[in-house]
C-alpha cells in the first residue's frame, strides 16, 4: 500500500575478506558507509525532520549515525539488518537531539520549519499549488499521537512492521493498529474536504 | 482470521493490502472483496490516504532537501579521522588552525561545523538574480569563526567589522565570478560578523549587493545587532548565534524579529 517499500533494498556489507590488512579493511569500510550514507541520507533526514528536528540538526544528527555505523562495524559486530539499525540509532538520537535544542532554544516549532522553507525570491503561483491540500493534510497528521505520527512516518520510508516496532519499542500487532488509527483520520479529513469521494 | 459478519476491518484491509496476511488470511480477505462493493471502496480510501501522505510528506521535504555534496564530504573527513587517515583537504583546514594558535593562543578556525549548515534551500542556491547577491553561496562560503568564548565576544570593545583587505576582496570577487564587476557594486561583508566571532577569511566573506533594495547590509547588521544583544544577554547561545546566521541569514532575521520584510527601521530603502 506505501509506495516506497522498495526502498527495503540493503547494501551488503562485505566485512569478511579483510583479514589483517587495517588499513584497508578500514578504507573499504569508509566507503562502504560513505555508500550507504548516500542510499539513505535523504530518507533518514526526513524522518528526523517529522520528529520536528531542523535540517542542520538532522545532518548532524546523520553524522553522528554514520560514525556509530562505522564504529560498530570496526570493532566487528554483526549488523543483519542495516536499515532497522540505521533507523533505529537515528531515531535515538535524533530524540535525544530534540530534547537538547528544546531545552536550549525553548521551542522547535513549525514555524521553525517554515523559516527553513522561506524562499527569498518566492514563486507565488508554485506556493499556493503546494499549500491548500498539503497543509490540511498535513495537519491532520500533525496532531496524531507522536507514536501514531512516528509509525506513520517510518512505513512510509518503506520499514516493515517487524522493523518499525522494533524501534519504536511496541509490539508487533500495535504497529498495524497504529497506522490504521492514522489512515483512518486522513481519510475522514479527506472525506470532509473531498464530498464526492466515496464513503460507507 | 475473524471477520465481521458484513465488513471487513481497517486493520485486515491494510494488511492485507501490505501482504502481512498469512495466505489462508488473505484469501478470504480477497473472497470477501470480490463480493463486497463497500469494502473495495474502502480499501480504495485507505490506499488514496496513504497516496496522499506520502506525496504530501515528500513534496513539502523534496523543496527543503539540501544536497548531500557537503554533509558527504564532511562525513568523509570524519570517517577518515576516526580511522587515523586524514584526507589531505581536511588537515589543511587544522594546519591553518595551527598557525593561527601559534599566532594568538586563543584563536583557532573552525569551519567544518558550518559544512553543515549548507542546507537550506536559499542557502545552497546563491541568489544572483540580476547581478544582485543577498545570499552567500554556501559552497563559497560556508562560514568560519575564531574560537572564542561568549566572554571574549561580549567583552570586546571593538564590535565594528574591521574592513577587508583589498587582495582579499578580490579573492573574493574572483570566487564568485564576478571579477570584472564594478567594485562599487558590492560590499564584501562577512557572513557571521566578528561581533560574534567571526573570522577574517575568505569561507567568511561574501559579496553583498549593495543594490539589494530589501535584503540589503542594513538589514543584516540589525540582525547581527539583535544576536549580538542575545548572546551577551544570556538568551541565546553564541555557537547557535553563528549556525543561525551562516545558515541562512534571511531566515534568521525573520525568526528572530519576528517578520516576514524587514522592519522599517532597519531598512531605509526598503520599498513599502
Amino acid at each position: 500500500m506505501f509506495s516506497r517499500s522498495a526502498d527495503s533494498v540493503l547494501l551488503p556489507l562485505d566485512l569478511t575478506a579483510s583479514g589483517a590488512e587495517s588499513s584497508h579493511r578500514r578504507a573499504r569500510l569508509q566507503d562502504q558507509v560513505t555508500s550507504l550514507f548516500d542510499q539513505f541520507r535523504e530518507p533518514l533526514l526526513r524522518y528526523l525532520w517529522s520528529l520536528g528536528l531542523s535540517l542542520p540538526d538532522g545532518e548532524e544528527v546523520l553524522q553522528e549515525v554514520f560514525l556509530s555505523l562505522y564504529q560498530h562495524l570496526d570493532r566487528g559486530k554483526p549488523l543483519d539488518h542495516v536499515r532497522g539499525w540505521l533507523f533505529r540509532v537515528a531515531h535515538n538520537l535524533g530524540l535525544k537531539r530534540r530534547q537538547r535544542v528544546r531545552r536550549a532554544t525553548e521551542t522547535h516549532t513549525d514555524a521553525d520549519h517554515e523559516d527553513l522553507a522561506v524562499d527569498p525570491s518566492p514563486n507565488p503561483e508554485a506556493q499556493l499549488a503546494h499549500s491548500q491540500t498539503k497543509r490540511r493534510l498535513l495537519a491532520v497528521v500533525d496532531a496524531l499521537p507522536e507514536q501514531d505520527r512516528r509509525c506513520l512516518y517510518l512505513r512510509a520510508e518503506g520499514l516493515r512492521y517487524r522493523e518499525i516496532a522494533g524501534i519504536l519499542d511496541m509490539s508487533l500487532g500495535a504497529v498495524p493498529l497504529s497506522l490504521t488509527r492514522s489512515l483512518a483520520r486522513i481519510a475522514r479529513a479527506n472525506d470532509a474536504t473531498n464530498p464526492e469521494r466515496s464513503n460507507r | 482470521m475473524k471477520t465481521s459478519a458484513s465488513h471487513l476491518s481497517d486493520e485486515q484491509l491494510l494488511l492485507a493490502a501490505e501482504g502481512e496476511l498469512s495466505k489462508r488470511d488473505a484469501k478470504l480477505v480477497e473472497a470477501h472483496l470480490e463480493a463486497c462493493w463497500q469494502c473495495r471502496a474502502r480499501r480504495q480510501e485507505l490506499a488514496q490516504a496513504v497516496t496522499d501522505f506520502v506525496h504530501s510528506n515528500q513534496q513539502e521535504f523534496d523543496v527543503l532537501l539540501p544536497p548531500g555534496a557537503g554533509p558527504r564530504a564532511l562525513l568523509k573527513a570524519r570517517l577518515a579521522e576516526v580511522a587515523g587517515a586524514q584526507p589531505a583537504q581536511h588537515q589543511s583546514w587544522f594546519l591553518f588552525s595551527g598557525s593561527l594558535a601559534a599566532a594568538a593562543a586563543i584563536c583557532a578556525i573552525v569551519a567544518l561545523a558550518f559544512a553543515l549548515s549548507r542546507f537550506s534551500t536559499v542557502s545552497h542556491n546563491p541568489s544572483r538574480m540580476h547581478g544582485v547577491v543577498y545570499i552567500p553561496d554556501s559552497r563559497l562560503t560556508p562560514g568560519a569563526t575564531l574560537l572564542e568564548s561568549r566572554l571574549a565576544v561580549c567583552t570586546s570593545t571593538n564590535i565594528n567589522n574591521k574592513a577587508v583587505p583589498a587582495s582579499l576582496q578580490r579573492e573574493v570577487f574572483e570566487e564568485y565570478g564576478i571579477a570584472g564587476a564594478d567594485p562599487h557594486a558590492y560590499e564584501v561583508d562577512y557572513l557571521v560578523t566578528p561581533a560574534l566571532g567571526g573570522a577574517e577569511d575568505i569561507h567568511n566573506l561574501w559579496p553583498h549587493s549593495n543594490s539589494a533594495t530589501v535584503w540589503n547590509a542594513q538589514v543584516k547588521d540589525a540582525l547581527e545587532d539583535r544576536l549580538r544583544d542575545m548572546v551577551c544577554g544570556g538568551s541565546l547561545d553564541l555557537t547557535e548565534a553563528q549556525r543561525e546566521i551562516a545558515g541562512n541569514w534571511i531566515a534568521a532575521y525573520k525568526k528572530y524579529f519576528h517578520t516576514d520584510k524587514p522592519l522599517a527601521e532597519h531598512c531605509n530603502r526598503c520599498a513599502r
